[in-house]
C-alpha cells in the first residue's frame, strides 16, 4: 500500500454534504461524531472546508437542485479522496425513486465527475452510529 | 564556514525544524489527548499528529482559480520561518545563555506576530467569501491583544530593572509578585488568542460553522499552517517560561526536569481553558482585551514601577 | 382573553365568512372565500392579537385552498384561515406578506409548486424548484402525474 493511501487510512478526515435529505442520516452523523462513540481514536475529524477532507460523507437522494453543487465539491475535494453514500435515499434513491425532483443515487452523479471515483455504501434509514463506524472501518481495510 | 554550518544545524535539525516540529507534534497529542479525558473518551493515539501530517503532504494542492498565487503560496511559509525562527532563537538562549543579545526579547515580540500576519495575508489572497469574513475578524483579534501582550512585556523588563537581554530576564521570576501574576495572567489569556484556541478562536474553528481563514487551503500547504500551529504550541509557552517563571534551566537533571515541568504547566493551563470554556463573540473579545486586560496591566504597570523604585519585589 | 371570549371575538367577522367550525378543543377553522382572506388576516392580527406560524397549499379537486396557520398564545388555541380558490385555471388571491413578511417565502414555494398567483407579492421568484424547471409545469397538482413532471423536467 503506497504511503498516501496508508496515511489516508490512518487519518480520515470527513465533510458532510447534505444533497436533500429528511436530517434523519444528518442527525445520525452527528450523534456519531460525539464523545460517546469517540471517533478521534481512528483519526476521523469533522472538517468545514471540502478541501480539507478526505471523505465525503454524503446523505439524501440528490435534487435537481444539489446536483451541480454536489459534482462541484466532489471536485473541490482534494484527491485522493472517498465517498460514503449514508443511508437508503442516498445508496439508491429510497423512497423517493421517480420523484419529480430527484434526479439520480449519489453515485450517478459522482460517476457523471470521475468515473472512478471510490463510493462506499451504508444502507439503512437512518444507519445507526455503529453502522456507520463498521462501513467506514470495512471501506478503508479495503483501499 | 564551521559557524554556518553550525548555524545551519541550529536553525535546521536541533533546537530548528525537526526537533521544534517534533516536540510541537506530540504538544498537539497532549491538547487532544487531555481534551479527551477531560471529555471522558479516550482519544487520538500519539501517533496520530504524524499521521496527520504525512496525509496532507500526499494530497493534492488546489488553488482557487482568483485566488493571488504569490501570496497564497508564501504566506504560510513567511509564517513558518517566522516560528521556526522564534523557537531556535529561544531555546538556544535556553542552552547557552550568552548567546543572549540586548533587545532580543523586541527580536522575539516582532517574530511572534509573524505567524498572524501570514495568516491574514493568506486567507485574504484567498478570493472566498468565507475567507474574507474570517480575516476581518482575525484583524481583530491581533489588534486585540497585541496591546495588553506587549503591557505584560512591558512590566516584566520593568520589574528585572530595564533589562531588554532574555537572559538577564530568565534570572529572576517575576510570576511570584503581585504585577508579575497580573501580567502573567493576561499573557496566557492572549497567548490562548494568539495560538487560535477557544475561548478566542474565531477565525479559524469557525471551520465548525462552515468558514475559515484556511478554507481554501489545501494538501501541502495545508500541511505547513498545521505544522506551523504546533511549533508555536512550543514556541510561546517558552516564551512565557523564560520571561515569566525563570527561564529554561538546561544544566543538570534536577533543574531540567523542573523546567520541562514549567513548561507542561504552562501547556496544561491552556488546555484547561480552552476546554471548560465557550467560544466568545468578537466584540466580546475586543472589550475584554481593551477593557479589562487593559486596566488589570495599567494597574500592573503602576506597581511595577512603584516595586522597582522602592525595591518591593513582592509589589 | 380566555377561550369562550375568543369565540365570541370570532363571531365579529362573521359576515366576510362561509363558517366557522369548531374542530376540536382549541383549533377553530374560519372558512371564507379568496376575494375575503386578507380582511380576515387583517383582523385576526390586529384586532384578535394572534400569531402568524405558516401557510399550506392544498388543490383539492374542484378548487385550490390556501389555508393560514395563527396560533393564539394566550390559550393555546390555533385558529385556521381556509380561503378558497374557485378559479382553477388561473388561481389568485392576494398576498399576505405586506403585513406579516415572515409569509413571504411560504408564498413563494406555495406559487412554485401549485402555481397559485399571489397578487401585490414583492418578490415572486423560484424557491425550491432548480432554476431550469420548465414554467408552467406544477408539480404537486393533482392532474400533473410524477411520470409527465419527470418528463417536462428533462
Amino acid at each position: 500500500m503506497s504511503w498516501k493511501i496508508k496515511s489516508l487510512t490512518k487519518s480520515p478526515w470527513v465533510f458532510h454534504v447534505n444533497t436533500g435529505a429528511c436530517n434523519n442520516c444528518d442527525i445520525e452523523i452527528v450523534n456519531c461524531l460525539t464523545p460517546k462513540f469517540d471517533v478521534e481514536r481512528f483519526g476521523i475529524k469533522l472538517v468545514g472546508s471540502p478541501r480539507h477532507a478526505d471523505a465525503l460523507l454524503v446523505t439524501g437522494v440528490v435534487t435537481a437542485q444539489a446536483a451541480p453543487r454536489l459534482r462541484e465539491v466532489y471536485r473541490q475535494t482534494a484527491k485522493p479522496c472517498v465517498v460514503f453514500a449514508i443511508g437508503a435515499c442516498a445508496c439508491d434513491t429510497g423512497i423517493f425513486k421517480d420523484g419529480y425532483h430527484v434526479v439520480g443515487p449519489v453515485d450517478k452523479i459522482i460517476r457523471e465527475v470521475d468515473p472512478n471515483a471510490i463510493i462506499a455504501y451504508v444502507p439503512g434509514c437512518p444507519p445507526k452510529p455503529e453502522a456507520m463506524i463498521s462501513g467506514v472501518v470495512k471501506a478503508l481495510a479495503a483501499l | 564556514m564551521a559557524e554556518g554550518l553550525q548555524s545551519i544545524f541550529w536553525v535546521a535539525v536541533f533546537p530548528g525544524f525537526v526537533f521544534t516540529a517534533i516536540v510541537g507534534l506530540l504538544a498537539t497529542w497532549v491538547v487532544r489527548k487531555v481534551s479527551a479525558l477531560v471529555q471522558w473518551r479516550v482519544g487520538p493515539p500519539i501517533t496520530q499528529p504524524f499521521w496527520d501530517v504525512a496525509k496532507l503532504l500526499g494530497k493534492e494542492v488546489l488553488i482557487p482559480q482568483d485566488a493571488q498565487r504569490t501570496v497564497f503560496i508564501a504566506a504560510p511559509l513567511v509564517g513558518l520561518a517566522g516560528v521556526l525562527l522564534l523557537s531556535t532563537m529561544l531555546w538556544r538562549i535556553a542552552i547557552a545563555p550568552s548567546e543572549a543579545f540586548i533587545g532580543d526579547i523586541i527580536v522575539a515580540i516582532y517574530l511572534m506576530v509573524l505567524p498572524s500576519l501570514a495568516l491574514i495575508l493568506g486567507s485574504s489572497a484567498s478570493a472566498s467569501p468565507h475567507a474574507a469574513v474570517g480575516t476581518a475578524r482575525e484583524m481583530k483579534m491581533v489588534m486585540g491583544y497585541e496591546l495588553p501582550l506587549v503591557l505584560a512585556f512591558v512590566v516584566v523588563i520593568i520589574k528585572s530593572g530595564g533589562q531588554l537581554s532574555l537572559a538577564a530576564i530568565a534570572t529572576n521570576a517575576p510570576a511570584l509578585s503581585i504585577s508579575g501574576m497580573l501580567a502573567f495572567l493576561a499573557s496566557i489569556l492572549c497567548m490562548q488568542a494568539k495560538l487560535g484556541f477557544v475561548p478566542f478562536d474565531i477565525a479559524e474553528a469557525e471551520t465548525e460553522l462552515g468558514s475559515g481563514v484556511l478554507m481554501e487551503y489545501s494538501g501541502a500547504l495545508l500541511a505547513v499552517w498545521k505544522l506551523t500551529q504546533a511549533m508555536m504550541l512550543v514556541a510561546l509557552p517558552m516564551f512565557l517560561v523564560t520571561i515569566f517563571m525563570g527561564g529554561f534551566d538546561t544544566n543538570a537533571a534536577g533543574p531540567l526536569a523542573l523546567s520541562i515541568g514549567k513548561f507542561v504547566l504552562v501547556l496544561v493551563l491552556l488546555i484547561l481553558i480552552k476546554n471548560t470554556n465557550p467560544r466568545v463573540r468578537i466584540d466580546q473579545a475586543m472589550k475584554f482585551f481593551w477593557v479589562y486586560c487593559g486596566i488589570a496591566l495599567a494597574v500592573a504597570v503602576v506597581l511595577a514601577i512603584i516595586g522597582n523604585a522602592y525595591g518591593l519585589t513582592w509589589l | 382573553m380566555n377561550q369562550q371570549e375568543l369565540n365570541n371575538k370570532l363571531q365579529e367577522i362573521k359576515d366576510k365568512l362561509i363558517a366557522v367550525e369548531q374542530k376540536a378543543d382549541n383549533r377553530v377553522e374560519l372558512v371564507c372565500e379568496a376575494e375575503n382572506s386578507v380582511a380576515v388576516n387583517r383582523f385576526l392580527l390586529a384586532d384578535v392579537g394572534a400569531r402568524f406560524v405558516i401557510a399550506t397549499g392544498i388543490d383539492a379537486e374542484d378548487c385550490f385552498e390556501v389555508i393560514y396557520h395563527y396560533s393564539y398564545d394566550g390559550t393555546g388555541c390555533v385558529i385556521n384561515i381556509k380561503a378558497l380558490i374557485r378559479d382553477r385555471q388561473n388561481p389568485s388571491i392576494e398576498s399576505i406578506t405586506p403585513l406579516v413578511t415572515a409569509a413571504e417565502w411560504i408564498e413563494r414555494e406555495i406559487h412554485d409548486i401549485l402555481g397559485i398567483d399571489f397578487a401585490n407579492h414583492p418578490n415572486l421568484k423560484r424557491l425550491i424548484l432548480n432554476d431550469d424547471w420548465p414554467e408552467g409545469v406544477y408539480p404537486l397538482r393533482k392532474d400533473v402525474s410524477a411520470a409527465d413532471a419527470k418528463e417536462a423536467q428533462k
